[in-house]
């Protein structure tokens, strides 16, 4: 596998001349916080950052997208048919990702490209995107990777990794993908053993700086609907205001809806990011409810996160210990409490 | 100063939990993560010493009184009891099934200008001491004024002591003077058309219409909100600029002569956007053409709820 | 919400309000043309209005 090393000013200037072979998008200060952005003139990319504010699954799942187009024009020979919205699918790299966000990736994976069922927007997005991960040397105390199957220098879902040796990067190839990127991407120099072990040495003493110990290793083993039942979420439930902060951030929610839009005779179908958080996510036609009180909205996301999931795929939870939802829950609900309730229930 | 409030405030609702004067007691309890704290519901005595108070108590506790039909002890601030009051006047809460517990509030931390100030260095720990705090991080320690570090309403607010309330906890403290409240707002009345709308767009760019400021919102109780509404659909749910305009233009709106400025929607938006610019400038005219603040009095009805011969009529051909 | 409209950017003059009695027809004629006059004058508006919605 290539491993070759970049100064960080030549990082950046080889990020920059990648722009023929892919759209690359890097993490970029935006006020207070990062965002994942196109790489365009005029814009420099910081990694000096923990994590961006929303993960980047809205490079491969925006927040808002056109699916089909269709006319009411009763003129048209089109008239009433769904045509698929042209798409740009060409190649992209997310550069800076961090390993949480890729195994995010991983876990949407499995809902949105299973033998069953095949979401053609995700999966096109999905393919022409080379992810280039930088491990995080200080993970945050909200961070919390290592206790859900993931890790600071984690390569799961990752095609490059590289790593932040101060003064220069050394970036290695994982996959083929990656290799290819590597490829593409101009200058750099061959890794020595010096850098080399120092990348290791970064590896191997991140993960040991998370200290907070969120326990999953019960929850196969419990019964479904005795965790429902349990009394501890009208507690937990309380404060939570239902907005949809926590859906939103999370890189491992994946839930639309999808609305119509016409003007005069011209139509939209859209799909939008909705969240179990809204009383109207489980409104029935027929006017039911089968969530209308807030506390069964919030079981509702933990145990999807933390045990249905964990059910239905034997893959460990569906959470990569991100900590975006920690930090910015605006009432401050901690999942890492919610799953030490639950992992240590009955 | 706060420990002591901490400890009358846990007294009081020990008290009350005991001689059943109340079911439930409301309040605050120490967050997980520094300068957050969450709100809580106690029903056993026992569990009293989980309510806990500080500077960073900035949400506002009236949201979770919509639509309670038990007793319910409740602590309350300068801003947050007069979303109360809005809430009885308006009919969502009886004055009779409440227990008030008063708190002079000196203002409230602005946790985004705090991160700001250590250029967004992870702060694990903060402690308040006097008129001043301490944040801890990874490698460093530094301490702050509060009055320098004040969220955006609590810097201009002239009502930090309870108006409604059933025990204080503490003596009142001085109301500020001589604030000028809308500067900010007159700065936007000066700009041009042209300016005013780019302003306004660039605010709320970011908005992903996570909804958490009208959740937060003590005001926004109605039961299906206009931007749920299907049949028909007022405004489109995608992030469409002129949709997401749309919402918090109507949104500030359906708060004018209502809104306490209690800065709970700004501090709950995840992207960090001043939204308290919509309804400031509603605040202004509130008081400008109808001298009118809200909820300072259970006597009187809003402007909007009432018609008095001599409102203003100047913008009426 | 005239102000607020107005503190958004939205010309002053498209948006007006006025009294008018279902006695007043001839008022309500007046008012009518004088407003559709003025905003004409203003030209399309540029603000809030939707078309197809602005997404990826």
């Amino acid at each position: 596998m290539t491993e070759k090393v970049f100064t960080k000013e030549e990082w950046t200037k080889a990020l920059k001349g990648l722009s023929d072979a892919y759209r690359v998008f890097v993490p970029v200060k935006d006020g207070d916080f990062h965002v994942f952005k196109p790489l365009d003139e005029g814009k420099r990319p910081d990694f000096d950052f923990q994590n961006t504010r929303l993960s980047p699954k809205s490079t491969v799942y925006p927040r808002s997208e056109r699916m089909f187009e269709y006319t009411v024009d009763e003129n048209d020979p089109e008239a009433n048919t769904l045509t698929e919205s042209e798409k740009d699918y060409s190649p992209q790299a997310i550069v800076g990702i961090r390993p949480c966000d890729a195994h995010a990736f991983q876990i949407v994976k499995l809902n949105f490209d299973n033998p069953e069922y095949r979401d053609p927007w995700w999966v096109q997005h999905f393919e022409s995107t080379t992810l280039v991960g930088l491990g995080c040397n200080e993970p945050s105390s909200t961070c919390f990777c290592t206790q859900v199957g993931g890790g600071p220098f984690n390569e799961k879902g990752l095609d490059a990794l590289f790593y932040d040796l101060e003064e220069s990067y050394l970036v290695r190839g994982l996959t083929e993908k990656g290799e290819e990127f590597l490829k593409k991407v101009k200058g750099g120099t061959e890794a020595d053993d010096a850098e080399k072990k120092k990348a290791e040495e970064l590896a191997l003493s991140a993960p040991k700086k998370i200290d907070v110990r969120v326990p999953t290793d019960k929850l196969k083993e419990k019964v479904q609907t005795e965790l429902f039942e349990a009394p501890f979420w009208e507690d937990v439930a309380f404060a939570c205001l239902n907005c949809g902060t926590c859906t939103y951030l999370c890189p491992t929610c994946w839930c639309f809806d999808i609305q119509d839009e016409v003007l005069d005779k011209e139509g939209d179908r859209i799909r939008n990011w909705d969240s179990c958080m809204f009383p109207l996510f489980t409104l029935h036609g027929s006017g039911h409810n089968p969530r209308d009180k807030k506390v069964q909205r919030v079981r509702q996301r933990f145990m999807h996160k933390l045990k249905y999931y964990v059910d239905k795929y034997g893959d460990g939870v569906q959470c990569s210990g991100c900590g975006r939802c920690v930090r910015y829950c605006p009432v401050n609900i901690d999942i890492r409490q919610v799953c030490e309730l639950m992992n240590n229930y009955g | 100063m706060m420990l002591e409030y901490t400890e009358k405030i846990r007294k009081t609702a020990k008290k009350l939990l005991e001689d059943g004067k109340v079911d439930v007691f409301i309040g605050y309890k120490k967050g997980s993560v520094a300068m957050m704290n969450e709100p809580v519901l106690i029903t056993n005595p026992d569990h009293v010493d989980l309510l806990y108070w500080d500077s960073n108590c900035g949400l506002n506790l009236c949201n979770y009184l919509t639509g309670r039909t038990d007793r319910v002890g409740i602590v309350a601030n300068g801003c947050n009891s007069r979303n109360i009051v809005t809430h009885i006047v308006e009919n969502q809460i009886k004055r009779d099934q409440l227990y008030i517990v008063g708190i002079p509030c000196k203002g409230m931390i602005d946790h985004r200008a705090v991160q700001r100030a250590v250029k967004q260095r992870e702060i694990l720990e903060i402690n308040e001491e006097g008129d001043g705090f301490t944040v801890k991080g990874m490698g460093f320690e530094e301490t702050f004024e509060k009055k320098n570090y004040l969220q955006g309403n609590c810097a201009v607010c002239t009502h930090r002591n309870p108006v409604e309330y059933d025990e204080m906890i503490a003596e009142p403290v001085e109301e500020q003077e001589g604030v000028e409240a809308y500067r900010d707002v007159e700065k936007i009345e000066e700009m041009e058309p042209g300016k005013k709308w780019g302003f306004f767009t660039r605010l709320i760019e970011r908005c992903i219409r996570c909804y958490a400021c009208r959740n937060a919102c003590p005001l926004c109780y109605c039961p299906t909100c206009f931007v749920d509404e299907s049949q028909p659909q007022w405004v489109g749910k995608s992030s469409d600029p002129t949709d997401t305009m749309t919402f918090h233009l109507l949104r500030a709106y359906h708060c004018a002569g209502r809104c306490t400025d209690c800065g709970a929607c700004e501090r709950v938006c995840p992207m960090g956007i001043s939204m308290r610019q919509f309804t400031k400038k509603l605040n202004k005219d509130s008081l400008d053409l109808f001298s009118w603040e809200a909820g300072l009095t259970l006597d009187q009805r809003p402007p909007l709820d009432v018609y008095r011969p001599d409102d203003y009529n100047d913008f009426i051909k | 919400m005239k102000g607020l409209f107005e503190h958004i950017g939205i010309e002053p003059g498209r948006l007006q309000f006025s009294w008018i009695s279902s006695a007043e027809a001839t008022k309500f004629v007046e008012v009518a043309r004088a407003v559709a006059k003025e905003v004409k004058a203003l030209g399309p508006a540029g603000h809030l209005i939707k078309r197809r919605a602005e997404v990826a």
